[in-house]
């Protein structure tokens, strides 16, 4: 990589403007997105958040219930009350798991037959059974995992954290969002958006291909000659325009260099062509159930590697056949969908583990709330936000561990159990983020990830 | 088993409902010794008009310079030197209207030598409809409106444009700001019937509202709604955030938690509701067009359902015979004759055995495949001839019977405490009272709010104006006048502003008038080492702030140096073409081949950014990249980020390609150019520059592309 002074008198070459260089140089200090110390030591230094659009099912991956098969076809007992989920009220019979279960690993992790690669890595991961949200529908329930609220408009995670680290990468983006290719989840945009924060703190899609960022690509028959001198006239007239003293303008000089580098930077750092046999391998690139998912699950290494602080892959978007949603036949969609993404995310670990990334690479699977354990059109699961189970891996945090529980049919979250502000106040201090000094000041109020507070899950972060 | 797992949640039950019910009993003399000691905040007193200096200074031209003039005094700055004239025009034109000026209003500023020759010129842009257009879009930013509803659905709300058209209305109208705040609060019950009444209180219902099927908490949802309307009001006309009391009582601020509910429960009777105002010709012709639509539609969407049906009929057949055998024979079972337990099976089965609209269709033949899809494309391309909908005011009703109101302990509206009448902040009510009747509540608020000695009301719009002009705000949290709000800068300019504004009839052209013909709206903008040293954040305004143009500006400035811009004014909002990426973004479960429509007349795509479409989860990259506020929350001040994503939309979207390739066929020359982007002549060296391009193989249409990057084109100067 380039280091950013010798572009910038690449950039300043050609019109000599020492004027330009001053420029620039200034609002390299005034960038936003420049990496910022951390509140204190922290392993994490980026993070890479899968999330399974439509919630998969906890008692049928992560936390076996043998009472289901005791109870099959059975109602819930009279005293769980009224269970009032988004379709059905807690009527329904008892669905047992279709899947068998297995210890795996010295860490003895429970997981079911759907994870035949992941169940590889558990020594390496630490579950937490306990997390609860505040609604059982899509969208409120995603904000809430993504921003801790369940309305829309506040900051997601990915934004705090740039807000609060910066970028260690000079030529990608600093938070990158891969959606599923068929559709955005039902959340949105709102899910990596950058809420009241500046727009330069939201998400920026990422996809695979040659035009991996919006508008990266200049116009047909524009070559990056031409580009160059385009931009060379530009930054004149800027440099003429911009007093010294005139910070934001000269950040607008700094920005479009910063746009030239990551047009010749990030198609490299997309293509996966480069990549050995034996790597595409391992990620499934080779197969048509996990090409797609496992491409972007190299793709979140890649970023990784190169300095980008926040990487946000979804699984599932778009039709309800290509979301974990499974109201009807629990059995063909987790199938479905675990076939698509069991490999690639233990390729993920193992890759990350070998090329030493991982322990400052927090990786985290999870979703807006977990299933339930009674029926929906008989062979379905509706949702269930009281207790559900998230992963993580890496980033310094205690792996082989299994954190909170939830009753015997796997309905609530019982003991310790775990808010959306508790997996973000766990997820900014294993960044070295001190989620009470993490703050902007909106509309009146000094706003946080976590609010009111959460407490940091001290399974999780040992 | 263990422990019942409800046992606790049950025990949080009874302890909410029985206990805690007794909890709240009125305030507390605590609760009023604690707003007594707040009552000499500031912004709480009276607005009194300060004594105008009387200056040994020639620089004032009017009261507001001589209010800034001791304050730079102080600070030991002196003003900066008057802007250029043609600057000026350039600073005065795209603060008033949005738009650069054209060389010829250029050319005819310049050649008039009349003494009053920028004040004729700014009451002719005062005059110009583009001045309503400009304030909308501000105003839009502080009540935060959307043309959609926001959350996974996002259904666009057919009737809320009206709202919008009404704001740019009021603005050119010079309707006095208490008509306006008035009209927002409770125009349907001060002037019921009025139809323009009725689509102001469209305010009401701008903000977000969580709109989704299934099994649904209405209590929560009405509580959601109830909090748009009361923190959308208490932001955009009290300046004070009073949904910070909704848990607890105001942290910092003198105001109860119980404050907060009297409020909320002034809108306790107002129901969302589509009033109709059409007239009876109108709803005749649109009912009948309606019908011809459907009989179009109807044989087309005929024979797509009969090219799926055999396809349908088999996938259901196939997971019939999968199904367990018992299971099976109950499908056959007349319905009557099964238990409960039974019909329960026969409903799954039934869901079970129906295909998904996908799967249906990946298993058309290719020929099937490509009828279907002719016949879609045909029934997309008879749609953009649906007619609109029968007219009607996207507004409120009340409703007869209000639901009580209710305290609710962290907000939480399963946890209801002691029930409120409707009332207001009693730090500030000043024996004002609002009645418990279903009507009348809202008016008892606007009135309270209106009138001329509430001390907040004119200090919060008259910061909002000079925000506006001057770039920055006196009091720099212009929704917050509370006590983590900012301290005003100028304490006494903004009293006497408001002041002013009050004695001018409310007159918001009257205070943008006065703003804008100051001396200290008229300085250079330049910098200066030994001033930006003693006042570096200019809080004395010792020069004139530069401004980035927002990105709605950014794109009609473009399309206006394009020739492109379509100047038509309202009307329903305008789809533009989005990239594929942005495409992709528009949530649904079905079928994605005709989620964004664009209109039939390409000109519409050139209208003014005001006019597009403003989808609450799908948000414009040229737009949203220059900061558009998401509309989720009241947007008081703009932020300004600068990153990489602005210049590569700015650089490579097709939009700007084909407007500078527009722009360069229109310019033909290098100092047309410069004057329709700049409303200037290139100088010599410039000129130079532009040769010097050129003869290197740069093409016109580079350097149009170039000029419309530069920041002297994006930032009023």
């Amino acid at each position: 990589m380039i280091p950013r002074r010798s572009v910038l008198r690449h950039a300043a070459h050609g019109f000599g403007a020492i004027a330009l260089q001053s420029l620039l140089a200034r609002a390299e200090a005034t960038n936003p997105l420049a990496a910022k110390a951390p509140h204190f030591p922290g392993k994490a230094k980026s993070v890479i958040f899968l999330f399974m659009v439509g919630a998969p099912s906890q008692m049928d991956t992560f936390d076996p219930k043998p009472a289901l098969k005791k109870f099959e076809g059975q109602r819930l007992p009279e005293s769980f009350g009224k269970i009032q989920s988004q379709f059905t009220d807690g009527s329904t019979p008892i669905l047992s798991s279709p899947w068998e279960f297995n210890r795996h690993g010295q860490s003895g992790a429970w997981v079911s037959t759907l994870f035949p690669h992941l169940s590889k890595c558990v020594d390496d991961m630490t579950f937490v059974r306990s997390f609860h949200t505040d609604s059982v529908v899509h969208a409120p329930a995603m904000y809430q995992v993504h921003t801790g609220r369940i309305l829309m408009g506040y900051p997601s995670m990915g934004a705090w954290v740039t807000y609060g680290l910066g970028s260690e990468s000079e030529n990608l983006p600093a938070y990158v969002v891969m959606p599923q290719p068929e559709g955005t989840p039902e959340g949105g945009t709102p899910c990596w958006g950058a809420g009241f924060l500046p727009a330069v703190h939201q998400g920026t899609l990422l996809r695979p291909g040659p035009a991996p960022i919006l508008h990266l690509k200049p116009q047909a028959g524009v070559t990056p000659e031409r580009q160059r001198a385009t931009l060379d006239l530009l930054q004149k007239m800027n440099a003429a325009d911009t007093e010294p003293a005139d910070a934001e303008m000269s950040a607008r000089i700094a920005s479009y260099e910063l746009a030239f580098r990551m047009q010749s930077h990030a198609p490299e750092a997309v293509d996966l062509s480069k990549e050995p046999e034996h790597v595409r391998r391992l990620y499934g690139l080779d197969q048509k159930r996990t090409a797609e998912f496992g491409g972007r699950c190299l793709l979140a290494r890649r970023m990784v590697e190169r300095g980008v602080r926040f990487v946000q892959i979804y699984s599932g978007g778009g039709p309800v056949s290509i979301q974990w949603d499974a109201h009807k036949d629990l059995k063909e969609n987790h199938e479905k969908m675990c076939g698509m993404t069991d490999q690639p995310i233990a390729a993920l670990l193992q890759d990350l583990k070998q090329r030493g990334l991982l322990d400052s690479t927090l990786v985290v699977w999870g979703s807006e709330f977990g299933r339930l354990p009674m029926s929906q059109s008989g062979n379905g699961r509706d949702h269930n936000m009281h207790g559900f189970t998230m992963w993580f891996a890496g980033g310094g945090i205690q792996p082989g561990r299994t954190v909170g529980e939830t009753d015997d049919f796997g309905l609530f979250g019982v003991g310790d159990r775990y808010s959306m502000r508790d997996f973000h106040a766990t997820l900014l201090h294993l960044l070295g983020l001190d989620q009470n000094r993490l703050w902007y000041l909106h509309n009146g109020r000094n706003e946080k990830l976590t609010d009111f507070g959460g407490q940091v899950i001290r399974g999780v972060t040992g | 088993m263990r422990k019942h797992p409800l046992a606790g949640p049950f025990l949080v039950y009874l302890f909410v409902t029985v206990l805690c019910a007794a909890d709240f009993a009125g305030d507390t003399d605590k609760d009023r010794a604690r707003i007594a000691a707040r009552r000499n905040w500031w912004a709480f007193q009276p607005v009194t008009r300060p004594a105008v200096p009387k200056l040994n200074s020639a620089w004032p031209r009017t009261p507001i310079d001589a209010l800034l003039l001791p304050a730079m005094q102080a600070k030991g700055v002196a003003p900066s030197a008057p802007e250029t004239r043609a600057r000026l025009i350039r600073r005065v034109t795209l603060d008033l209207t949005g738009l650069p000026p054209s060389s010829e209003d250029v050319n005819r500023f310049l050649a008039d030598r009349r003494t009053d020759a920028y004040e004729r010129l700014v009451d002719t842009l005062l005059a110009s409809p583009q001045y309503g257009e400009r304030w909308a879009q501000r105003w839009l930013d502080v009540v935060r409106y959307a043309d959609t509803n926001g959350f996974e659905l996002d259904a666009e709300r057919p009737h809320a444009w009206r709202y919008r058209d009404y704001v740019v209305n009021s603005f050119n109208t010079g309707k006095p700001y208490d008509r306006f705040l008035r009209e927002q609060i409770a125009g349907d019950e001060i002037w019921p019937g009025n139809p323009e009444a009725a689509i102001a209180v469209g305010m009401l219902r701008a903000g977000p509202e969580h709109v989704v099927g299934g099994n649904q908490d209405a209590e929560m949802n009405r509580q959601e709604v109830l909090i748009e309307m009361t923190g959308g009001v208490s932001s955009a006309f009290l300046g004070l955030t009073m949904n910070c009391a909704r848990c607890h009582n105001h942290k910092f601020d003198p105001i109860l938690q119980s404050d907060y509910y009297r409020m909320q429960a002034v809108f306790a009777p107002a129901i969302g509701k589509d009033i109709p105002i059409a007239t009876d010709a109108e709803r005749t012709r649109i009912e009948e067009a309606k019908r011809a639509h459907a009989a179009r539609i109807q044989p087309i969407t005929g024979k797509i359902a009969a090219i799926e049906k055999p396809y349908k009929d088999r996938l259901t057949a196939e997971k019939k015979s999968r199904l367990e055998p018992a299971l099976r024979a109950l499908l056959d079972q007349p319905k009557d004759s099964l238990s409960p337990a039974d019909r329960e099976k026969q409903r799954n089965a039934r869901e079970q055995i129906t295909p998904s609209w996908d799967e249906v269709l990946a298993e058309l033949s290719p020929e099937d495949r490509t009828r279907r899809t002719a016949l879609r494309q045909q029934l997309h391309a008879i749609n953009l001839d649906e007619p609109e909908p029968v007219p009607a005011a996207y507004a409120l009703e009340n409703t007869a019977e209000p639901a009580e109101t209710h305290i609710l302990k962290i907000g939480d509206h399963r946890m209801k405490l002691g029930a409120v009448q409707p009332g207001l902040p009693l730090i500030l009510a000043n024996h004002a009272t609002v009645p418990s009747t279903s009507t009348g509540r809202r008016r008892a608020l606007a009135e309270w709010l209106a009138d001329p000695a509430h001390p907040l009301t004119a200090r919060v719009m008259v910061n909002r104006i000079w925000q506006f002009r001057m770039g920055t705000a006196l009091v720099a949290t212009p929704n917050d006048y509370g006590l983590l709000g900012s301290r005003p800068t100028n304490p006494k300019l903004l009293d006497w502003l408001a002041a002013e504004f009050v004695a001018s009839g409310w007159n918001v052209k009257a205070i943008d008038r006065l703003v804008v013909t100051s001396a200290a709206y008229r300085q250079s903008s330049a910098r200066d080492a030994v001033r930006d040293r003693l006042d570096p954040d200019n809080t004395t305004y010792w020069r004139m702030n530069k401004r980035r143009l927002e990105g709605e500006a950014i794109r009609d400035a473009v399309l206006f140096a394009s020739g492109k811009l379509n100047p038509a004014m309202g009307g329903r909002p305008v789809r533009v073409p989005i990239e594929k990426e942005i495409y992709d973004l528009i949530f649904t479960e079905y079928e994605a081949d005709n989620l964004w429509p664009l209109p039939k007349d390409r000109s519409e795509i050139y209208r003014r950014s005001l006019y597009l479409l403003n989808k609450r989860s799908v948000r414009l990259p040229m737009l949203q990249n220059f900061d558009q506020p998401d509309t989720l929350s009241s947007c008081a001040v703009r932020p300004v980020s600068t990153h990489a994503l602005q210049a590569l939309s700015m650089l490579n979207s097709d939009f700007m390609a084909e407007q500078a390739a527009a722009f360069a066929a229109r310019a033909g020359t290098v100092p047309r150019a410069y004057q329709l982007a700049l409303s200037r002549l290139p100088r010599p060296e410039e000129q130079k520059q532009a040769a010097a391009f050129l003869a290197a193989g740069g093409t016109l249409s580079e350097f149009c592309l170039a000029l419309l990057n530069r920041n002297e084109f994006v930032y009023i100067p």
